[in-house]
């Protein structure tokens, strides 16, 4: 049996890697995968649990959040149709007017 | 259930008036704010006079109706009158109808919005003065300055966004240190509700515990003091006074009506309710500062409007100076003391009252209420001049007319305090404020009213219109009669001031 | 029948009902107004001399008509409207509602005939002085007696500033009501500290204030005193306050300087002010209360030398004066002067006779000057005048018959009254230097008096005529000479009610009528004659010469021989066809006179300075106070604006944050969980 550190650590790992993607990338679409990931990384640390304690609420939670990912890639999608519809780009830099 | 008939009439009226047209608002405003004032008279016939509502006297037209349970305690409709609120409730409706019937001329746009944020107010007034829940009184408390908000804030002179702000921000952070205050207080007494007499009637049983790591008696001094704060910015006195000279010059006039002879008297109402009502005791232990505070306010207030310009910034700081007479005569509590205070908020009210509706309807005819723009108006508008000398002359304290019997009944009542110390020095200084409104007053009328004719802004004079008149005739009469006959409300007022004292243990001598 | 004390109200209502009338009628009424004016005063005549006789008959009373406010506890004090119908009230009663009758008779004269406007305004105004005045003369209570009080000084900044379309009447009845104001500050204060030492303010009765002082005074009663102040001291504080009221409305010093420039009102309404109402009102109120002033000897020292100074100052300021109506202003301040100086030293009845014959003479040359004003076409100045003599032959005799009781030549009335004062004074003054002094200037104001009196007189009516007015005088009718006449009768006659001295030398008992009459002789109030009044003053009588009757004929010799000097030298000075301004003689003097030693300009700079302070409070109010409250929402504002500036509204950066964020709380709950 893989010890679940190793999860930990594989799921760690990726988070890491879409944190870096938000924080780094100006590419709309770049930023919807890096959610993915970090996403991804929270249903890994999930099942991984789920299966260390021989219980089923954490993958139930990984569909729910399955089905969150996609529904968030949806309106994701639609956000960055419109940036590009406005700004004739995807650069999230673009989109600062709501601020003070 | 009258009580609860009169609010819902006046609410009823507020949304009538929000839903009809421009063009008919102003009548039919004016028609609907009869019925408050004919509900009013009733309450006044059927009224017995009984003692003090919150020390245990008899509660007129009393209604208790739980309502809610929030954290242990109970949350009720609990409305009442006794003979200091009822005076306040006759004054409301009587001057919400004058105020509305000033309004005709001056509001010329979104009437029915203006009409009907009147009504609001109004209703939310008799709230104020009608309820004995502390629930229920700081939701109509608060609410009150909605309507004051935004009648400032749209209808008012060019600088009305800063005044309306200043005005609600003002008097709400002062709210929240009042609450704060009372909060303490309450979760220091063992009682279940927020009903104003089961806390008096618990504080005089003397059964203050400790708030937290604060020890019982200090507990009442900072809730005195943090209600007193924030009941002080409402009346207001100095040095917390300056949101209201703003306030009253960018109001129009209808509603410098409303603030002055109505609003003002909230903060001195509360004063009396709760910080001399329920701690006695803690008014005796401050009454040193809060007879300077007194004093200040009715000689600085004074001598601030003999340093003004404008009609009505000189009316505005002459309010102070007249509010700091009715500090006085509560921080004397005695017998006179507290019942010229009360009666000195009437007579206040309707002073002030014509006196605001009297320069406006100059402004109407003139369009500047600055001293040095005209002179002479008496030989063009022969009545609205005359009765404003004659409201001035209320306003100085002339005999017979319900300012003196006010001011005369602090100054006797305070006199011989046994519970403020210096108390005749005190009071012999407050006094001479009566020779600076004199001042003040015979200089303005002599600048505008007097004189060759003169008018720098380019406008027609004409004698004013027969409903501008109206009201100041009707202020004037009110005047007059409370002033020959004060014991129309002075008796019931009298009657229910005097328990406070028992709670001392005597007064003056 | 009926008792007439039942109609002592309908006195004081029915001149208010013609203030009603006319403030409602405008300008339908017959007459404009004056008609019910004068229908009102005369029947408040008729009633007052009905009530007079029926007090002559022995029916004074006390009666309280109207409760106006009451009190509980520790403060059940009454606050009562009543009548106190005694002697001396119901003299006053006569003296106020005669001058007021022939007053609105002579206005039919000097303002309907002249066609002045407002004239509805002038009688409404009139009318409520008079019920003003009369309400104040009953008062039974001192609370009832402040607010008449009140009322008439109401009334006459109306009058005063009855031309309102000019710019001087109104600045006028300002400061005729701002200075009187301030003495009614102190009356008000006295007011307060009546009633709450007392517990009552009525004048008469067991259970009256000046009772419940001599008997505190005698540790028969306690009172409150403030801060267990000794009660003699507290009782003189609290005279000499309520002598506050007194000095602003009966024009004394230093509050006199309201009155000369009250003659900007029209002339009737200066004759209402100075013979019978406002300025009566502060004399009146000192004999009204007189068993409250006799008990303290250094409130009784200090009127009398405030009445002396005054008398002889305000005289001096006569000397120099241009307009008629100037000169008889000052001679008012100066005669209201004597009156406080008899009141001081203890002369009440003197006090009241002079009071009863100054209101006829002073009422009488007013009246005179009304009339020579109306026929010079309102011109007031003396040099412009002249040789009236002959063609106001009415207005001429019964000035010169004012004019000589004024100046106290015998027998006319003015010099019975003011050998009288002169004579109690000297008497209580020997053995008290302060009355002594307050008697030599009033005995100095004598031939100074009699000097500006008749420097009137003789620039007026004598010589030749100065300017084409005064060669064509207006004529004057009935209206005019009516009320003249009258008067110039009681300015000769009233001496007669009270021939003392005459009575003294020659023995005849039984003529001194006005004595008999106050010493409630037939009938009156307990405790409020001047017999009671007499046992309770702090002097003693010292006489002259050995005796009584040479010290009564040496001190009539020296005020009468003193006034025919100073009358002799006017003669001189004055009698002749084209008099000089012999005053320009007195030089820088004559500048300090007629600029009133610069009080004026004293109050003015008094004004200026309360204004600046009144500027230097509002820069205050506005920089320092309402700096505070501007300066906290600015701070609020400026810090928001800083701290807004995190939302750069760059997802990144929003990002950037929350990770931060999250690192740092995770960091701090490790720390502090001891996860590390």
């Amino acid at each position: 049996m893989v010890p679940p550190e190793y999860y930990l650590v594989l799921s760690a790992a990726i988070f890491c890697i879409g944190l870096f993607g938000i924080l780094t990338r100006r590419n709309a679409l770049y930023f919807l995968m890096s959610a993915e990931l970090m996403l991804n990384a929270a249903v890994i640390n999930l099942v991984a649990f789920s299966f260390q304690w021989g219980n089923l609420t954490g993958q139930t939670f990984a569909l729910f959040v399955i089905a969150l990912a996609a529904a968030e890639v949806a309106v994701g999608i639609g956000i960055v149709l419109v940036l590009y519809r406005n700004f004739g780009d995807v650069d999230v830099l673009n989109a600062a007017t709501m601020r003070w | 259930m009258i009580l609860e008939a009169l609010l819902a009439v006046t609410f009823a009226a507020a949304l009538l008036v929000f839903a009809a047209p421009d063009e008919y608002a102003p009548k039919l405003a004016f028609g609907l704010s009869l019925l408050p004032i004919a509900g009013s008279l009733y309450l006044w016939s059927a009224f017995e006079s009984g003692g003090n509502a919150l020390t245990g006297g008899e509660i007129a037209f009393n209604t208790v109706v739980p309502w809610l349970e929030v954290a242990g305690y109970q949350l009720q409709w609990y409305v009442g009158l006794d003979g200091i609120s009822l005076p306040l409730v006759i004054l409301t409706t009587f001057l919400t109808s004058l105020a509305i019937v000033s309004a005709w001329t001056p509001i010329d746009e979104r009437q029915s919005q203006f009409y009907g944020l009147m009504l609001l107010m109004e209703a939310n007034l008799i709230g104020v003065f009608t309820a004995l829940d502390f629930f229920l009184w700081f939701v109509f408390w608060e609410a009150v300055l909605v309507p004051m908000y935004f009648l400032i804030g749209i209808w008012g002179g060019p600088r009305r966004k800063y005044a309306a702000i200043k005005f609600f921000v003002y008097t709400n952070i002062a709210s929240l240190v009042m609450f704060i205050g009372f909060m303490m207080l309450v979760i220091g007494l063992p009682v279940n509700s927020f009903g104003l007499p089961e806390i008096t009637q618990s504080l005089a049983a003397g059964e203050l515990g400790n708030f937290f790591w604060l020890p019982a008696d200090t507990l009442a001094l900072v809730a005195f003091a943090a209600m007193f704060i924030g009941f002080a910015v409402k009346v207001p006195v100095v040095p917390v006074h300056t949101w209201l000279p703003d306030a009253h010059v960018e109001a129009p006039t209808p509603v410098s009506v409303m603030l002055a002879g109505v609003l003002l008297k909230m903060g001195t109402y509360a004063l009396l309710r709760f910080n001399y009502t329920m701690l006695p005791e803690q008014a005796q232990y401050f009454a040193v500062p809060i007879a300077i505070i007194a004093v200040v306010s009715v000689i600085y207030g004074a001598m601030l409007a003999l340093a003004q310009e404008d009609l009505k910034r000189i009316v505005a700081y002459s309010s102070v100076s007249s509010m700091g007479y009715v500090l006085l005569g509560l921080v004397a509590f005695t017998e006179f003391g507290l019942g010229g205070a009360t009666f000195q908020m009437i007579a206040h009210g309707l002073i002030s009252g014509l006196m605001f509706m009297a320069v406006g309807v100059i402004y109407n005819a003139t369009h500047t209420r600055l001293v040095g723009d005209m002179s002479g108006l008496a030989d063009r508008m022969p009545i609205a001049v005359w009765i404003l000398v004659a409201g001035a002359f209320a306003y100085m304290g002339l005999p017979l007319m319900a300012g003196f019997a006010g001011e005369f009944f602090i100054f006797v009542g305070s006199f011989g305090s046994t519970v403020l110390p210096y108390a005749p020095v005190f009071t012999a200084v407050a006094m001479f404020g009566i020779v600076i409104v004199a001042g003040y007053l015979l200089r303005a009328m002599q600048g505008t009213l007097f004189g060759p004719f003169n008018l720098e802004t380019d406008y027609e004079l004409d004698r004013a219109p027969i409903h501008d008149v109206a009201p100041l005739v009707a202020l004037l009469a009110a005047i007059i009669v409370l002033g020959v006959v004060p014991s129309l409300f002075f008796d019931m007022i009298r009657d229910a001031t005097v328990p406070l004292l028992e709670l001392l243990g005597g007064g003056a001598p | 029948m009926v008792s007439a004390s039942a109609y002592v109200p309908a006195i004081v209502l029915l001149p208010f009902v013609s203030f009603i009338v006319a403030l409602f009628g405008r300008e339908n009424l017959p007459k404009r107004g004056a008609y019910g004016g004068i229908a009102a005063t005369a029947g408040s005549l008729l009633l007052s001399l009905w009530v007079l006789v029926s007090v002559r008959n022995g029916a004074a009373f006390q009666e309280t008509y109207y409760t106006w406010a009451t009190g509980a506890g520790a403060q059940d004090w009454t606050l009562t409207f009543g009548a106190l119908i005694d002697p001396l009230s119901v003299l006053m009663l006569v003296i106020v509602s005669l001058v007021a009758m022939l007053v609105h008779i002579f206005s039919l004269g000097y303002m309907n005939d002249e066609d002045e406007r407002d004239l509805p305004r002038y009688y409404a105004g009139l009318g409520l002085f008079t019920a003003s005045m009369l309400g104040f003369v009953i008062a039974d209570n001192l609370l009832m007696a402040f607010m008449f009080f009140e009322l008439v000084g109401l009334c006459s900044y109306l009058l005063i500033g009855f031309h309102f379309r000019e710019p001087g009447p109104p600045s006028a009845a300002k400061k005729a009501f701002l200075v009187t104001r301030f003495g009614d500050y102190f009356f008000l204060v006295g007011v307060v500290a009546v009633f709450t030492t007392f517990g009552t303010a009525a004048f008469a009765g067991a259970e009256s204030f000046p009772a419940l002082a001599e008997a505190a005074l005698n540790g028969e009663a306690t009172v409150w005193t403030p801060g267990g102040l000794e009660v003699s001291t507290w009782f003189t504080i609290v005279g000499l306050l309520i002598l506050g009221g007194v000095i602003g409305k009966s024009a004394q010093f230093p509050l006199h300087t309201w009155l000369p420039d009250a003659m900007e009102g029209p002339t009737p309404v200066s004759a209402l002010i100075h013979a019978a109402t406002m300025v009566a009102a502060g004399v009146y109120l000192v004999a009204r209360m007189y068993g409250f002033y006799v008990l303290s000897p250094t409130t009784m020292a200090i009127i009398a030398f405030v009445g002396g100074f005054t008398a002889l100052f305000a005289a001096t300021m006569g000397v120099v004066k241009r307009e008629l109506k100037q000169v008889l202003a000052y001679s008012t301040i100066s005669q209201y002067g004597y009156m406080m100086l008899a009141l001081g030293s203890g002369g009440y009845v003197a006090a009241v006779f002079h009071l009863t014959t100054h209101a006829f003479f002073k009422a009488l040359l007013f009246l005179g000057a009304g009339s020579v004003i109306i026929a010079m076409h309102h011109n007031e100045d003396m040099w412009d005048m002249g040789g009236l003599k002959d063609k106001l032959p009415v207005t001429y005799w019964t000035f010169l018959a004012g004019s000589l009781a004024l100046a106290g030549i015998f027998p006319f009335a003015g010099f019975w009254s003011k050998d009288e004062i002169l004579y109690e004074a000297l008497i209580h003054g020997l053995d008290e230097p302060l009355i002594l002094g307050a008697y030599v200037m009033g005995l100095l104001a004598v031939p100074v008096t009699a000097f500006y009196t008749f420097r009137m007189v003789f620039l007026t009516f004598h010589g030749e005529p100065r300017s084409s007015l005064a060669r064509d005088p207006h004529p004057v009718r009935w209206n005019v000479k009516g009320p003249l006449s009258v008067l110039g009768i009681l300015a000769v006659v009233t001496g007669g009610i009270n021939l003392v001295p005459v009575q003294k030398v020659l023995n005849i008992e039984g003529i001194d009528y006005l004595h008999l009459w106050l010493d409630n002789h037939w009938g009156g109030i307990e405790g409020l004659s001047s017999h009671h009044y007499a046992e309770l003053d702090p002097y003693s009588s010292q006489y002259l010469f050995g005796g009584e009757v040479p010290t009564v004929l040496a001190g009539a010799a020296a005020s009468l021989g003193l006034a025919i000097g100073g009358l002799a030298l006017a003669w001189v000075l004055y009698n002749v066809a084209d008099p000089d301004e012999h005053t320009d003689k007195l030089g820088g003097l004559k500048e300090l006179l007629y600029n009133n030693y610069y009080q004026d300009e004293f109050q003015v700079w008094v004004a200026d300075n309360t204004q600046s302070v009144a500027g230097g409070a509002d820069t205050f109010d506005q920089g320092v106070i309402d700096g505070v409250v501007n300066g906290v929402s600015s701070v609020s504002l400026l810090s928001s604006e800083r701290i807004r500036r995190i939302q750069s509204g760059v997802v990144s950066n929003y990002a950037l944050l929350l990770t931060l964020g999250l690192t740092t709380l995770l960091v701090v709950f490790g720390l502090i969980g001891g996860w590390f």
